[in-house]
């Protein structure tokens, strides 16, 4: 219960850091009044969301008011289309999850076999090659390798479609490219933790008792190496978020980064508030929902956290 | 990420770690010299392009990497945009170094409300996708190389901070340090003279990977239209313009993609190399 509480007052302290960035970030641009209607807003407008912001107030009392408002969840409304800003990174928010779990099931697709496989026995010149590829395709910018794989498979190749999200085949670029911001990471510490687990005590009690190779990867290592990877996920989400924006851009994926970047290049200021506040409120969700899973599965976390 | 070196026996270990520092080494001082003498290499005017010559191919008139749909020379464009991308991600590991390092030295040595106000930036800092977030502040302050690397600077030093901050309480636990503090030395003294050199070796490793994710940043922004501005040929403004032209000039994404593999492995490699030389060096002394 005051763990419960602990994280409550996490998250508020996110929310309110993130908020207070923004808040800051656009009076260091100068007049936000102008920031935001572009140099080309008729004096209307620029009165309209004057009165909308307060911007004619003193700074303390525009930022209370700021935050007051935001603390009723209310973002206002999208300066490009006159929407409720919430409602339109709410309405994206399936594509975009979607997205997220189908690059999350690849990462974990692609770096647990090939994590395994690298830190059971890792002496063989296979395993060498393999390794040393993982250590390339992490020098691989996730964006970079996106543009490629366009490159090759939709354009050259024409095996693929590229764009849209109708289609399941159009599913298949978008989760390779996610799942490269992490996977070669994850492989790396998953093989690690796999070689350590091999060197335990218990590992060698389990073969002397006479279990085989089999038993001892499936039943002993890999248990022990999954907790670790586990909480490398749960510290990484953050990345996986940055990845799902560019990746949605480059394939032009209809879900919240894509109206993002449109937003953001328009400085439709609602819309980037509530983007972060979801994304915001998505980081400590994720991270939270790890935790707990992880003091379920380990007894030894649930020791520790005891006082 | 070092841990992998746990996957190898301990001779080949060695080894690895050897051909990891050189082969680091050579590539980071061969991309260096590149920026030094980028006037000298360029073969071409990197801005102004002869619209005859567009869409050359490989070596095709003296055009090493080709041309560009205006006809403007790629190696030349690629020695600018390396320069400009290397000194915008060194300066802002420059930046994410200083304000880390200040950041985690004081909030190890004094306990109260420092260490939590150090410890909560730490953690909201690194639980944000550093992306979007560089990708709104520069919408709103704008384009360019200062707005940019201060950005970025500004947004990673916690990264740095973390790690400074774990191994100077480690070091400010150690016997010596409470030698030092029993006759008397202040407690800047004891951060710089005895803290600051013991957390050398895990900041160089540090500082090589942090610029290799400044390279990526900073190329994903221009990429996004949101990091160098427009006219300036950095690796990743190219890459947006070559979009365009996928079918008839595939080089012009090729190059600046290779381009930005080389250097995210070159600055990863020296420090994979650091970090293994350091390891084993430790374990000399041990021994």
């Amino acid at each position: 219960m005051k763990r419960a509480l602990r994280r409550l007052v996490d998250l508020l302290v996110l929310l309110v850091s993130v908020s207070t960035l923004l808040f800051f970030a656009l009076r260091l641009a100068g007049d936000p009044t102008v920031v935001m209607a572009g140099s080309d807003a008729t004096e209307a407008q620029l009165a309209a969301i004057r009165a909308q912001y307060g911007f004619d107030k003193s700074l303390p009392e525009q930022y209370l008011r700021y935050m007051a408002s935001l603390a009723r969840l209310d973002f206002g409304a999208s300066l490009a289309t006159g929407q409720s800003a919430l409602g339109m990174i709410l309405v994206k928010l399936p594509a975009t999850l979607l997205l997220a779990s189908l690059g999350f099931i690849t990462t974990v697709a692609i770096a647990f076999p090939v994590g395994a496989f690298l830190g059971f026995r890792p002496d063989s010149a296979g395993r060498r090659l393999v390794a040393l590829l993982v250590y390339v395709f992490q020098g691989v910018p996730g964006f970079v390798l996106a543009l490629l794989l366009i490159q090759v498979f939709v354009v050259q190749l024409g095996l693929l479609p590229s764009f849209g999200y109708a289609d399941p085949r159009t599913w298949i670029l978008p989760s390779i490219a996610l799942a490269s911001f992490l996977a070669p990471k994850l492989c790396r510490v998953f093989a690690a933790n796999v070689s350590e687990a091999m060197r335990e005590d218990y590992i060698r009690r389990a073969r002397a008792m006479g279990a085989t190779p089999k038993e001892i990867l499936w039943k002993e290592a890999l248990p022990n190496a999954l907790l670790g990877a586990a909480s490398l996920l749960s510290v990484q989400f953050a990345t996986l978020i940055s990845g799902v924006v560019i990746i949605e851009v480059l394939f032009v994926w209809p879900g919240v980064g894509w109206q993002l970047l449109q937003s953001t290049l328009a400085l439709d200021f609602p819309v980037i508030q509530a983007f972060a506040v979801v994304v915001a409120v998505l980081v400590f969700a994720i991270n939270t929902a790890t935790d707990l899973l992880l003091t379920v599965i380990d007894p030894r976390l649930r020791e520790a956290s005891r006082p | 990420m070092s841990n992998a070196r746990a996957l190898l026996p301990a001779r080949w270990a060695q080894r690895l770690a050897n051909v990891e520092l050189v082969a680091g080494a050579l590539l980071c001082s061969a991309l260096g010299l590149a920026v030094l003498f980028q006037g000298l290499l360029q073969t071409h005017d990197p801005v102004r392009g002869n619209i005859d010559e567009r869409f050359a191919r490989l070596g095709a008139n003296g055009h090493w990497f080709g041309t560009d749909n205006l006809g403007r020379d790629l190696w030349s464009r690629m020695l600018e945009g390396l320069g400009w991308s290397v000194s915008a991600a060194l300066l802002a590991t420059g930046i994410a170094l200083g304000i880390g390092l200040v950041a985690g030295l004081i909030a190890a040595e004094r306990p109260g409300w420092t260490r939590t106000l150090v410890n909560h930036l730490v953690n909201i800092g690194l639980s944000l996708p550093g992306l979007v977030i560089a990708m709104i502040v520069v919408a709103i302050i704008g384009r360019g190389f200062w707005p940019l690397t201060i950005t970025l600077g500004i947004l990673t030093w916690p990264v740095f901070a973390r790690v400074v901050y774990g191994e100077s309480r480690k070091q400010l636990a150690m016997d010596y340090v409470l030698a030092s503090r029993l006759v008397g030395s202040p407690p800047w003294r004891i951060l710089l003279t005895h803290v600051l050199p013991a957390l050398r070796p895990t900041l160089m490793v540090l500082i090589a990977f942090h610029f290799a994710d400044m390279m990526i940043l900073e190329s994903a922004l221009s990429f996004l239209g949101l990091g160098a501005p427009l006219g300036v040929p950095t690796w990743g403004n190219m890459l947006q313009e070559a979009r365009d032209f996928l079918l008839i000039a595939p080089w012009l994404l090729a190059m600046p993609a290779a381009g930005i593999i080389m250097v995210v492995l070159a600055a990863n490699l020296l420090g994979d190399g650091i970090a293994a030389k350091s390891r084993e060096q430790a374990r000399a002394i041990e021994i």
